[in-house]
């Protein structure tokens, strides 16, 4: 890798999401940030008046055509990626794509087979992969400090729909659902990293103030070697300022609880330097592991890890493959959920 | 400009807690009533603590209301209360956010303000981006008229994203907008106290700046050192925040770490009666 060499970056929808990556961007002494777009015009304003010194275009084709990328950030809105990604798959450009890679299992597929025919660095936005305390507790599992593990539950919450609200997001066929794929998907993401793809899936999804998506829904997983795990989502539970996320295994050995504060060990015999019974690891106590933060904590490790594999042309944290692993968790979740089956994950095609 | 020495935080009224869910809900359900609220704002001022760091909470602003020496208090607003647009953004966008916020205005503020904010904003994305900022500002500003000001923070997820576009127009902006309309202090918060403050410098913009400093190096970015450094070496006034972790450190722990340190003045979250007794009565000893 040239050391000098600096990623020309491109950002495509300034939402909430893309004005994050925009502002991280500019702070990775890696990126350039070259060009913005949205199809929303009057977003040159923004731009301009942000003090952006990048150009503006609301016609993505003219931005490809006009710019010489490296690199762009898709965060649009779930059904329109699939299009967005054939443009710039086209003009061989690395690709981070925010989560979910799309709003139904068929686009991802399509995606990501597009982007295994080429040679582009491909990542998405699942955060978890680059927080410290999840990777500590990925360690933790991989050492083997609570023994074989025998289950787990697994729960996140947060407080954002009390009463019918509007636009593409609460539109299933545009967003691909509700609480499972816009907020579970994260927690998906953490299982299916630390547990691998489960066997099957039964699940259950109400509507509470959704007329078009689910409010809430419960998912009883099964895995290879006898392990069980429950997950329960719900965006409609009061006293949940951000989204929180809970996660409590068993093993032999012991349990290990994992939530955005803390991670838990309760061991019945010293392992792997870990004491009997209580040790607790706050997030607290974890390194800064970053320069610098904006909007969430690993979102500015999350755009560093893209940019440098895109650079090293090696495989970043989190890849399409990854991310239509979980794509196929939340489908098996809406189908068992909607037949009200047992759902076998090699199945779901 | 001079701050006091000790400052009440509002960050456990509104539910923020760093250690675990069980405490954030604890908050959350405690001081939804601002009964609850204004004991502490009583215990504080009782240890001669009369300076309150506040965002535009209902519950925080309905205690203010509530606290009987409130006359006594100087308030250090920080604006504009992001939480609450971002919660709102996914579902109506920004402006949709904003707008949202400007509803709930009563008739009286909309009057003072001359129905122009309210003209201005549903118009702002075609026109001018500034002054959807700008506009934010006063609507925000309007729920302290009452009360006596001594400073205004920028909220930190605004001046790092103003940081993070290498430009110093919309600090200029919002530096010029409060010492023009209000007459008062200017002032930043940040999470990135590191790298603002050399970027401040180049700038050539002096401007209070309220920062986490902390034994355990929580949030201090880029390191713990280098904030250090900079606190130390810069001359800038620099107010200290998450002085115990985010409850991971004991006052007894926390406050040696910020003495000798040239701070202004330390921040600190309260979450009991008890605790502001006894946190200011350390920190007090202490610094």
């Amino acid at each position: 890798m040239d050391k000098d060499k600096k990623l020309n970056v491109g950002i495509i929808g300034l939402g909430k999401m893309g004005i994050l990556h925009t502002a991280l961007v500019n702070m990775i002494p890696q990126a350039k940030l070259a060009a913005l777009s949205d199809v929303n015009k009057q977003l040159a304003k923004y731009v301009d008046q942000a003090g952006l010194r990048a150009p503006f275009f609301s016609d993505l084709d003219k931005m490809l055509n006009e710019v010489p990328l490296d690199a762009v950030f898709i965060c649009t809105p779930a059904f329109t990626n699939l299009a967005v990604v054939e443009t710039c798959l086209k003009w061989n450009l690395d690709i981070f794509l925010e989560k979910p890679l799309a709003h139904t299992l068929e686009d991802a597929k399509k995606m990501t087979a597009l982007a295994a025919a080429g040679k582009s660095i491909q990542a998405t936005g699942y955060l978890f992969a680059h927080m410290s305390l999840f990777k500590k507790a990925k360690g933790l599992l991989d050492v083997g400090v609570i023994g074989r593990i025998h289950r787990f539950k697994s729960s996140t919450y947060t407080s954002e729909v009390f009463g019918k609200k509007k636009g593409w997001y609460y539109d299933k066929a545009r967003s691909g659902g509700g609480a499972v794929i816009n907020i579970a998907s994260h927690l998906l993401y953490l299982l299916y990293w630390y547990f691998g793809r489960p066997e099957t899936v039964f699940a259950r999804a109400g509507r509470i103030y959704s007329e078009g998506v689910e409010d809430d829904a419960t998912a009883l997983m099964e895995y290879p070697e006898g392990v069980n795990g429950t997950m329960d989502v719900s965006w409609s539970v009061p006293g949940y300022r951000l989204p929180y996320m809970d996660l409590t295994i068993e093993g032999d050995n012991g349990t290990l609880e994992l939530t955005n504060d803390y991670a838990k060990l309760y061991l019945y015999k010293a392992h792997k330097g870990y004491p009997k019974e209580w040790t607790t690891i706050h997030k607290i106590d974890m390194p800064v592991t970053s320069p610098f933060e904006l909007g969430a904590e690993g979102l500015y490790e999350e755009d560093l890890d893209f940019i440098s594999r895109s650079l090293d042309r090696k495989r970043p944290a989190v890849t399409w493959q990854d991310g239509l692993e979980v794509q196929r968790f939340i489908e098996a979740i809406y189908r068992s959920a909607d037949r009200c089956k047992v759902i076998s994950l090699n199945e779901v095609d | 400009m001079t701050l006091d020495k000790l400052m009440l935080g509002s960050n456990a009224f509104e539910g923020v807690s760093y250690l675990s869910r069980t405490q954030s809900l604890h908050y959350l359900e405690f001081f939804a009533k601002e009964d609850n609220i204004v004991p502490i704002l009583e215990a504080a001022s009782n240890v001669g603590v009369k300076t309150f760091v506040l965002s535009n909470c209902g519950n925080v602003m309905a205690a203010v209301h509530k606290f009987t020496k409130s006359n006594e208090l100087t308030l250090l607003p920080v604006i504009p209360n992001a939480y609450e647009y971002a919660m709102e953004a996914s579902e109506k966008g920004v402006l949709g956010a904003v707008l949202s916020k400007a509803k709930g205005f009563s008739m009286y503020q909309k009057v003072k303000l001359g129905l122009r904010a309210l003209t201005k904003i549903k118009s702002v994305i075609s026109k001018d981006v500034l002054d959807l900022l700008l506009e934010l500002i006063h609507f925000e500003m309007a729920s302290f008229e009452k009360y006596k000001l001594g400073g205004v923070f920028l909220h930190g997820q605004l001046t790092d994203l103003a940081l993070s576009s290498h430009n110093p127009d919309i600090l200029t902006i919002f530096q010029d907008l409060i010492r023009d309309s209000y007459g008062v202090e200017p002032m930043l918060a940040t999470h990135n106290f590191g790298v603002l403050l050399p970027q401040l410098m180049e700038w050539k913009i002096k401007i209070p700046i309220m920062a986490p400093f902390n034994k355990k190096g929580f949030m201090m970015r880029p390191s713990q050192e280098e904030c250090e450094r900079l606190v130390n070496e810069s001359g800038y006034t620099v107010i200290a925040k998450k002085i115990l972790a985010g409850g991971r450190l004991t006052p007894e722990e926390a406050f040696p770490y910020i003495k000798g340190k040239k701070f202004e003045s330390a921040l600190i979250g309260i979450g009991s009666v008890p605790e502001a007794y006894h946190t200011f009565s350390v920190a007090k000893s202490v610094l």
